[in-house]
């Protein structure tokens, strides 16, 4: 037990820390950044190109190119909640960033993640009317 | 007062494992992403609770009341400003959390439990965020919840989801209504749950791996 401390005072400072910050961060923001507001709802209007949420902004370009991806998305995401039992993920016994013993699975989350980063910013950018390709910048 | 002061430091205290290995106490282990994550989400909940004394469910009296809320209730364009952003701080911080807890091998067995709440907290605070959307009755929440509502669509089963959220049809009465009891009740509620059993779970898995 040498090597542990106790969680009051030593762990509890860094979580007040982020606390405080991350509301700090919050309330100083929110003075700058305007949330959106446009014209009210007209179901008689529609905007072209439509889009969706940003969080989703992804998933709508992967269908834009057939809705067949729809199973991908799918499939990603089964894969990510059953990870811990695939083989590819052995039982752990050490924390580390990247570690060499589930290599599978980093290059995996990275190509993930990377992925939908690139999706989101061409659905949001580079997205026109139709939903054709136009440089948004 | 001292006494209910001594109470949440002690609840507060029980949330978190009693010890941790001295070598993780530094802010680069983890970026306390999870936990800047939570703070996200509690900054939501008072700010949504500020809002809902004007907000009006209503087909008609929706975007009026966020106009109203905008130039006519004292200080109402902040608490939105602030509800808005803490809601994008909250999903960004989220999938950093998942990203972290993944390249880093923290969702491997034994905490495997732990990964699957996790998870399911990941895929309701998509869906909060979602329900969020369509509240103002704007033109961004109409199209950006219909564009949605298409994706859904295309989902095995996708239909017969998109007939119990929207019996009527996008910002219509019945549609609004379950996205509001969706987004200030049902969701939330849910999310505090699998938060604490989230918690607990890390209370009591402290000793089993070498991790935050």
């Amino acid at each position: 037990m040498s090597d542990y401390v106790k969680s009051s005072p030593h762990f509890f400072r860094i979580v007040k820390l982020s606390f405080v910050a991350m509301i700090v961060v919050l309330l100083v923001l929110a003075f700058f950044i305007s949330a959106p507001l446009q014209g009210p709802a007209d179901i008689s209007h529609v905007p072209n190109p439509s889009k969706s949420a940003w969080f989703l902004m992804w998933t709508q370009e992967l269908v834009s190119y057939t809705s067949l991806m729809v199973y991908l998305i799918l499939g990603l995401g089964l894969v990510f909640m059953f990870l811990p039992w695939l083989p590819i993920s052995p039982v752990a016994d050490q924390a580390s960033w990247l570690g060499k013993e589930q290599k599978v699975v980093n290059v995996l989350v990275l190509t993930s993640f990377l992925g939908i980063l690139f999706l989101t910013v061409v659905a949001m950018y580079f997205r026109g009317e139709n939903w054709s390709f136009v440089f948004g910048f | 007062m001292k006494r209910d002061d001594d109470f949440v430091k002690e609840f507060v205290k029980h949330l978190f494992p009693r010890v941790v290995l001295r070598r993780n106490l530094h802010l680069t282990y983890t970026f306390c992403l999870g936990g800047l994550a939570f703070t996200s989400f509690l900054v939501l909940i008072l700010s949504g609770a500020l809002l809902l004394f004007h907000y009006q469910p209503s087909t008609e009296g929706a975007f009026k009341s966020i106009l109203y809320i905008e130039n006519s209730v004292s200080g109402g364009w902040y608490i939105r400003n602030l509800h808005r952003l803490a809601s994008n701080f909250f999903l960004i911080l989220l999938f950093l959390h998942t990203l972290r807890v993944l390249l880093t091998g923290a969702y491997r067995k034994p905490r495997e439990l732990n990964w699957l709440i996790g998870f399911g907290l990941l895929c309701l605070a998509l869906f909060e965020g979602y329900t969020g959307y369509l509240l103002p009755m704007d033109q961004l929440a109409l199209w950006a919840t219909q564009t949605g509502m298409n994706l859904l669509g295309t989902l095995p089963f996708g239909e017969f989801f998109r007939s119990f959220l929207v019996p009527d049809d996008i910002g219509q009465p019945m549609s609004l209504v379950r996205f509001y009891v969706l987004h200030i009740a049902l969701i939330p509620l849910s999310m505090m749950i699998l938060c604490m059993l989230h918690f607990y779970q890390i209370r009591k898995q402290k000793g089993v791996l070498p991790y935050l």
